[in-house]
């Protein structure tokens, strides 16, 4: 067995016996909250690490997955399997439209009109009452299996699939693609490289996976508010990819894992939930800023490869 | 007067006032890009701590210690969040912008500064606690009328102070060998070196002016604003959207931009609702991304659209 597949049955082991280990129905909830996390860390991974793109609005795509299967199901009453599959098709389309910015604009120019994006789509979630309840909030929405173990069960079980599958894509030439265009546009351009394609591929992607963690969301807490898409939502999905190690398959994914529980560890403290993520990301950038997976690999003395 | 024209004009005042307040903010963001090619983050955290500031100057130190008039107390306040101000952006350049500026990248301070913006946010949140001050100046209680057309002292104050800064920046941008170092550095800040120019020294100067502003504009915008520990995100989106419609580091662009928003949100309250402000101004935003990157005014600035 290549060490890839022991990592793969070892992460099986541990998703499986996680909810025995934390039997507390909090603790239950915390872990579904983590593969949530897991998900969007991965879908921002795949444009901010791979693709060098600095994208505040990924908020927007974990909205639209949340409010298009909530609607659907409830308002319409569609299958949730065939809403979340509408949901995630309406976050990839909408990842385009961010895309053709993408295309024209770099930098910082980049950060700040995918923030306005996010600003735009939670401006829209506010105001369109008619659709979305505004700041009322939609209520009694259920998830799609009755128990927090199920959920966390089918929730991890996805995260996990989407990890092998951005796993095998980053390691083909696809992967190679995304980088060259990170590293400089201008020389992959050279190469024959339609950068505009592949950013709009990446960001694509990105947002449906963004949208699929959204799909799960309103069923986990039970309503549905604009005010759980602010901008906010953008930083903490930044901060863990950026604390784990963004531009490695399992930086983020540890960075999620962290970022969720640190907090938690710490709430007798008080409000110190989104202190945490502000102070790691500032610390992190400025003493290692290849995040725990690297500083991993200094420790080990081991060689740095993507 | 007709009652439309009377109308159109009123809200055109409102919005100079709104736009000048917008403009203290903006300038900061253009000014520490212009010189760094960089944007605060926390820039508009600075002006949340600056109201701060300045509420507790008034409420505390002016009016209960020092016993002095609460218009006094509010000017004293000025000052104070002026200081304040400065005072964090000596400490974020120390801390952030210097130190990342040897390793050349162009996003990580960016992002560093994000997370100055929620420890800053939370921190306060944690101090203040969630529910908002009532931060009243003394000149918004006197109503100046004429005609048909009302505005409060406090507008007239926020547009002195405004003109004043503004004035007072170009003066030192353009007359004294500092400002002109500040500009050469901003040009080019490899042969400002060998001009024998310190380019950190400058730096920290620029960034330290362009926080004392956003400080003084929280003293100014805190009785606008519903002064909570986030009052400053409300803003900062706006000032973004304002130094991207004026064009990145260009002064003369941002304060057009900034007036130009004012005015706009004010038509947007009188006509759509003020629930629709952060929408028309960030759909104009995105529309001046896709038409026209460089800003109102182009400047040199295309490598980076």
């Amino acid at each position: 067995m290549s060490a890839r597949t022991v990592g793969f049955v070892i992460a099986v082991l541990v998703v499986g016996a996680l909810p025995w280990l934390l039997q507390a129905p909090y603790w239950r909830g915390i872990l579904v909250l983590c593969a949530m996390n897991v998900l969007l860390a991965i879908s921002l991974n795949l444009v901010l690490g791979y693709t060098g793109q600095l994208n505040l609005g990924q908020s927007a795509f974990f909205a639209i997955g949340a409010y298009v299967s909530t609607i659907l199901v409830k308002t319409y009453a569609w299958n949730f399997w065939a809403a979340s599959l509408a949901a995630v098709a309406a976050a990839g389309l909408l990842g385009l439209a961010l895309a053709a910015f993408a295309v024209r604009l770099r930098g910082h120019y980049l950060a700040i009109a995918s923030l306005g994006f996010a600003v735009i789509t939670y401006q829209v979630l506010v105001n369109w009452e008619k659709v979305t309840e505004g700041v009322r909030g939609i209520y009694g929405v259920l998830p799609p299996v009755g128990s927090m173990v199920g959920l966390f069960y089918l929730v991890a079980g996805i995260a996990l699939a989407v990890y092998v599958l951005i796993d095998n894509l980053v390691r083909s030439p696809v992967g190679d693609t995304l980088r060259a265009i990170r590293e400089d546009e201008v020389s992959a351009a050279s190469l024959g490289i339609n950068g505009a394609l592949w950013k709009a591929f990446a960001f694509g992607l990105g947002a449906a996976i963004a949208g699929l963690a959204g799909c799960f969301y309103p069923g986990f807490v039970g309503t549905l508010v604009p005010d759980a898409f602010n901008i906010i939502e953008s930083f903490t999905m930044m901060a863990m990819v950026i604390v784990g190690g963004m531009g490695t398959m399992i930086g983020p994914v540890i960075g999620a894992i962290v970022l969720t529980f640190l907090p938690e560890l710490l709430r007798d403290f008080g409000e110190f939930r989104l202190m945490v993520y502000g102070l790691a990301l500032t610390l992190v950038v400025l003493f290692m800023p290849g995040g725990i997976v690297q500083a991993w690999r200094t420790l080990a003395g081991r060689q740095w490869h993507t | 007067m007709t009652d439309l024209l009377a109308l159109v004009v009123q809200q055109s005042i409102n919005g100079i006032y709104l736009g000048c307040l917008y403009v203290m903010v903006a300038l900061g963001l253009t000014l520490i890009y212009g010189v760094l090619n960089q944007i605060n983050f926390a820039h508009a955290d600075f002006v949340t701590v600056g109201a701060f500031a300045a509420f507790f100057t008034v409420t505390r130190l002016g009016t209960k210690l020092l016993g002095l008039p609460d218009t006094a107390a509010y000017l004293l306040s000025m000052v104070t969040a002026l200081g304040v101000g400065a005072g964090l952006g000596l400490a974020i350049n120390a801390a952030v912008f210097a130190p990342l500026r040897e390793r050349g990248d162009e996003l990580r301070p960016l992002i560093a500064t994000i997370g100055v913006s929620v420890l800053l946010e939370n921190f306060q949140l944690w101090l203040f606690g969630p529910i908002p001050f009532q931060f009243d100046s003394p000149f918004s209680r006197e109503t100046i009328r004429i005609g048909r057309i009302f505005f409060t002292a406090q507008s007239v104050l926020v547009v002195a102070v405004s003109a004043v800064s503004i004035a007072a920046l170009y003066a030192f941008m353009k007359f004294t060998f500092l400002g002109k170092a500040l500009r050469a550095v901003a040009q080019d800040r490899e042969t400002a070196g060998l001009m024998g120019i310190n380019p950190n020294l400058l730096i920290a100067l620029t960034i330290v002016i362009a926080s004392a502003l956003a400080g003084m504009g929280g003293a100014l915008l805190g009785p606008v604003l519903v002064l909570t520990p986030f009052a400053g995100a409300t803003v900062i989106v706006k000032s973004f959207a304002i130094v991207i419609i004026g064009g990145f580091g260009n002064v003369q662009g941002t304060i057009i931009a900034g007036l130009l928003v004012g005015v706009i949100e004010a038509f947007t309250v009188q006509y759509l609702g003020s629930g629709l402000i952060d929408l028309v101004v960030f759909v104009l935003l995105l529309v001046m991304l896709v038409v026209r990157p460089t800003g109102l005014i182009a400047e040199r600035k295309e490598e980076n659209v």
